[in-house]
């Protein structure tokens, strides 16, 4: 049973594809696991088509068609990977800290934003810290808590520059999460000082 | 109503003779748009293919001019789009998205892998690729109909509402920016989003 969901102003931005390519990364994850999201997506891909219907046209070169349709027997696109642990988690889990791993799974972009997926320890807090920047937060397997609530598999956290918490992973399984962050954390604490920088967050 | 072609051809559920844009004036609008997809899938249908592309194309190129890209670029990425269509044709599902609305979220994502995203998962309306079931040709008087829903229902929203979500398409900053744009602060603009939504999920009703 899914608590938490993306904001209204994020499933729009989602589907009109202005939300930073990681956080829309962190939305896709959640919208496989929530109908009730993907209604709010479909309708924005609606809207989206409407503005495209009703927008300003561009004159194309005069070769344009004539291109494309020498093109139209290629094979199809290389695939995306699933928006599922099996899917994302392919690379290397590189421990930060005492029960916490982080697998970088996009480095920082030009907007300062990167994306990783995280496995922590049953029963372990990440230091505490605040935000330079949006957060977004999807919860894949486990379960965590912090200042805002519960939030367990499919649940989505999202949390701003204000937001200072320690989110600690509940008792029972690893919690793994995908997060994308945008800008630095802010550690507060010696432990998180020291934490931070070695994890490049 | 209009004539079901061969009952086992899907996903659209009826064929389509070639360039068959004109219907009896007696019958419910379709999208013509998506008859021409589903032309596409079920015959590799060139000539659909080209109409598809003298509609879109033009339109994708401003949209994605508008949105920050050169023009070479912008025409390419048009290019990549109709192209993508060709080979995605079966997974469209006119009972799921009007033909506007599944060609702008291919564009979209195309647009995002441009930017070296490829490796990232994108958001899918629909986790399952293939639709479940051949949704028959009323799909497609369906896909109109919402379609008309979702531009009434935009028509009708107080000016400061339809001004957030106009931002939301066209600006490529994150939310979290339309609040310089609109000098108005984040939670508004968030709180007018939520209004938006709300009301258009109301009027357009079940449908979308």
């Amino acid at each position: 049973m899914i608590r938490s969901h993306p904001a209204e102003a994020s499933l729009l931005a989602c589907a009109a594809g202005t939300l930073p390519a990681p956080h829309a990364a962190v939305v896709a994850v959640h919208l496989a696991q929530c109908p009730q999201c993907r209604e709010t997506l479909r309708l924005g891909e609606e809207i989206g088509g409407h503005l495209l219907e009703s927008g300003p046209s561009a004159a194309l070169s005069p070769r344009a068609l004539d291109d494309v349709m020498a093109r139209l027997d290629r094979g199809p696109p290389s695939p995306r990977p699933a928006p599922t642990l099996a899917g994302l988690a392919t690379g290397r889990w590189r421990r930060i800290g005492p029960g916490i791993e982080l697998m970088n799974l996009a480095p920082r972009d030009a907007g300062g934003t990167r994306l990783d997926l995280i496995r922590v320890a049953p029963g372990i807090a990440l230091p505490r810290h605040g935000h330079g920047g949006a957060e977004s937060t999807c919860v894949m397997q486990g379960a965590f808590a912090d200042e805002t609530g519960e939030y367990r598999a499919g649940d989505f956290a999202e949390g701003d520059a204000p937001l200072i918490h320690a989110p600690r992973a509940l008792s029972g399984e690893a919690c793994i999460c995908i997060v994308a962050t945008t800008g630095r954390l802010r550690p507060h604490g010696l432990l998180a000082r020291i934490v931070a920088p070695l994890a490049g967050l | 109503m209009h004539a079901l072609g061969s009952v086992e051809a899907a996903p659209c559920g009826s064929t389509f003779p070639a360039g068959a844009f004109g219907r009896a004036m007696s019958e419910p609008p379709r999208d013509e748009h998506g008859a021409l997809i589903c032309a596409i899938a079920e015959r590799g249908d060139r000539a659909a293919f080209a109409a598809l592309f003298a509609h879109f194309a033009p339109r994708l190129k401003a949209h994605l001019i508008r949105l920050g890209s050169r023009a070479d670029a912008a025409e390419e990425l048009a290019q990549e789009t109709l192209l993508t269509v060709w080979r995605k044709a079966a997974l469209y599902d006119p009972a799921r998205a009007g033909a506007a609305a599944w060609i702008f979220a291919i564009a979209r994502n195309l647009r995002i892998d441009a930017a070296r995203h490829a490796r990232l998962p994108l958001p899918e309306p629909d986790p399952a690729d293939t639709p479940e079931a051949p949704p028959g040709a009323d799909a497609l008087v369906a896909a109109a109909e919402r379609a008309r829903r979702v531009r009434a229902a935009l028509d009708s929203l107080p000016r400061e509402q339809a001004e957030v979500v106009r931002l939301a398409f066209f600006d490529d900053r994150p939310h979290a920016q339309i609040e310089q744009a609109l000098g108005i602060p984040l939670g508004t603009v968030k709180s007018r989003l939520r209004l938006a939504m709300a009301r258009l999920r109301t009027l357009v009703g079940d449908g979308a």
